[in-house]
């Protein structure tokens, strides 16, 4: 297993990457919408980034739908424990 | 010369590409539609061989009853007056067929018949069939378009996904029987998505269609391609054929214009209805983020098939099969596995929709011909590609050998109901990459599965939208309803589902 540091270096790498976004403003508070200026189109291409990336089903989790800021996206992830790669 | 300007341009004339544009221009908008076959229509298209025409994406479908959702919609567009819808039921059915055990089963195009059938021959299933039944029914009183009450919005919003099973599940745990739970399974067969991986619910709404009642249409998929144009024509739109659209231009995140043969046609609205994996490329770097061209490039193809069009040696031995499609199912789920080499595998469908143009009293030719499919993998084929439209060595062969073997498979199996086929032609998945564009040959679009996001409608770019089967639901009736929703993302989704009902 992963440990949590590198989880979220990688959330941040891959969102950062996927979405062309600048890592140093991917802080735990930012918020999706109004930080990261991200939108509910965006919200479906993030859930296959990450499911991809680390492996893991997120359609189905009711967690998804309060995801509001990267903090939050840790969280989900790490509480899915992906193997690690 | 082509126009240097339009409201809206959309590229692709396939169903979906159609009936957007027809519902556009009759929203009073200036459209022009783009092809990039010589030929507008995609699957609906019908091509010719010794004289006979063969459909090859139309054989069947639902949705053509009285205030059934296709039919509604293909009168609100003034085409119904142009097409002559064969209802297959109330006898016509899929003949289910099982090699080993002999057993023949009809799946009426009717709930009712289609119960008693199964109850007739699996009697200790009774339970299950019809809670299996009453599921399906169930799922498609929620859905619009099934259910033409309902608004729109709201189901658009959870698109069929909510607690979903999977169809083998849903099967498994209803009956026990094998053979049932493969005639049962069948209608996967009808939007290539293995049932495993298929939805419920996604399943429930394409086989409901069928089970609600089947048509054909006299003149097959052409007649409804010919029926739009002329309407299209009507109403001004412009057909340019034998185009394709290189590029799509964006500025500042909207979109400005097509480029088609050299030639820049500018337009506030495009609506893009090819397969998903090529959009990326037809817009400049930078347009998508790396994160949704990831998503439509990785998209996985829906199941191809080897295709074999065939003439009846004597038609008119077999009149059965104006009304009726033959299938050998293997038993259990897996229904859509490709065959082991050198084997036809157990999976096959004989079907002979020209037969249905015979109904006008024409002796058409077309009711000469036959067409016998059977599950390919890409695998099988990609061995001889060379990329688009080329082939290597032994591809010839191959291909005829398989049709042998599918032949010899079909006389075996339905000797009794199908007169003696000469092959004519044949498609395998090479030849349904190469013409409808499905990277793996995938012959109904992306697969609308449990574990991927088919693209929707709506794009990040202003006024760029997408259509086609592998935006909502694949099929004739799927992909029509692909047009009039990408058509609603335009006018407004509830204002064009309340004048398409009234
Ligand atoms: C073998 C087979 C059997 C089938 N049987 C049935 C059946 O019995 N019943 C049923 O309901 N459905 C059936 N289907 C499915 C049905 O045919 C399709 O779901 C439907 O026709 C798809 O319509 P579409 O408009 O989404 O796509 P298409 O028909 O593929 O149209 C897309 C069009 O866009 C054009 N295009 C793409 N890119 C460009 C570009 N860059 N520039 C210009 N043009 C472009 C293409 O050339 C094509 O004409 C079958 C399909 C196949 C292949």
């Amino acid at each position: 297993m992963i440990h949590d540091e590198e989880i979220r270096r990688q959330v941040i790498e891959v969102i950062a990457e996927e979405f062309e976004l600048d890592p140093v403003a991917l802080t735990p508070e930012a918020t999706l919408y109004d930080d990261l200026g991200l939108d509910s189109l965006d919200a479906v291409d993030m859930v296959v980034a990450l499911e991809k990336k680390f492996g893991v089903k997120l359609a189905n989790e009711e967690s998804i739908r309060s995801v509001r800021t990267m903090a939050d996206i840790f969280a989900l992830i790490i509480s899915l424990k992906p193997a690690g790669q | 010369m082509p126009p240097h300007q339009a409201d809206a341009i959309v590229i692709g004339s396939g169903i979906s590409g159609l009936t957007t544009a027809a519902l556009l221009a009759k929203s009073g908008r200036q459209v022009v539609l783009i092809e990039k076959n010589k030929k507008p229509g995609g699957a609906l298209r019908r091509f010719k061989r010794a004289g006979i025409p063969f459909d090859i994406g139309f054989h069947y479908t639902g949705g053509l009853g009285n205030k059934e959702i296709l039919r509604v919609l293909w009168e609100y567009l003034g085409v119904w007056p142009n097409i002559t819808a064969v209802p297959l039921h109330p006898g016509g059915h899929d003949l289910f067929r099982f090699r080993k055990s002999g057993r023949s089963v009809r799946a009426y195009y009717s709930y009712d018949l289609l119960q008693e059938e199964l109850i007739t021959n699996f009697p200790r299933e009774a339970g299950g069939i019809r809670d299996f039944l009453a599921n399906i029914r169930r799922i498609c009183r929620t859905v619009p378009f099934y259910n033409l009450d309902l608004p729109l919005t709201p189901f658009l919003r959870d698109y069929l996904t909510a607690g979903n099973r999977s169809l083998a599940d849903v099967i498994q745990t209803s009956v026990k029987d094998p053979e049932l739970q493969a005639i049962l399974a069948a209608p996967a067969l009808l939007y290539g998505i293995p049932p495993r991986n298929a939805g419920f619910a996604l399943h429930s709404a394409v086989t409901h269609g069928y089970y609600s009642g089947a048509y054909g249409i006299v003149g097959g998929g052409q007649a409804i391609v010919d029926a739009f144009i002329t309407v299209l024509q009507r109403t001004g739109t412009e057909i340019i054929t034998n185009c394709p659209v290189e590029h799509i231009t964006v500025k500042d995140g909207t979109v400005q214009s097509v480029i088609a043969g050299g030639h820049e046609i500018k337009a506030e609205q495009v609506i893009y209805t090819g397969q998903p994996n090529a959009l990326p490329d037809l817009t400049a770097k930078g347009t998508f983020r790396p994160a949704y061209i990831h998503r439509l490039k990785d998209l996985e193809d829906t199941k191809s098939m080897f295709i074999l069009f065939g003439k009846l040696d004597c038609p008119d031995d077999g009149p059965r099969l104006a009304t009726t499609n033959l299938y050998s199912l293997p038993p259990g789920v897996d229904i859509m596995d490709a065959p082991s080499p050198g084997t036809a595998g157990e999976t096959l469908l004989v079907t002979a929709p020209g037969r249905r143009d015979v109904s006008d009293g024409s002796d058409a030719p077309a009711a000469n011909g036959v067409i016998v499919m059977r599950p390919a993998s890409w695998e099988e084929a990609a061995t001889y590609d060379l990329g688009h439209k080329k082939r290597r060595t032994g591809y010839q062969t191959w291909k005829e050998e398989t049709a042998t073997t599918l032949l010899t498979e079909v006389e075996k199996c339905f000797g009794d109901l199908c007169p003696k086929i000469t092959p004519l032609a044949t498609g395998t998945p090479l030849t349904f990459r190469d013409e409808l564009g499905g990277p793996q040959g995938g012959v109904y679009g992306t697969q609308h599965n449990m574990t991927q996001f088919a693209p929707r409608a709506r794009t990040k770019v202003e006024g760029l939208t997408l259509s086609g089967q592998s935006t909502l639901m694949t099929g004739l009736l799927g992909s029509s309803l692909a047009g009039l929703v990408t058509a609603g993302e335009i006018i407004g989704l509830e204002t064009i589902w309340d004048q398409v009902l009234t």
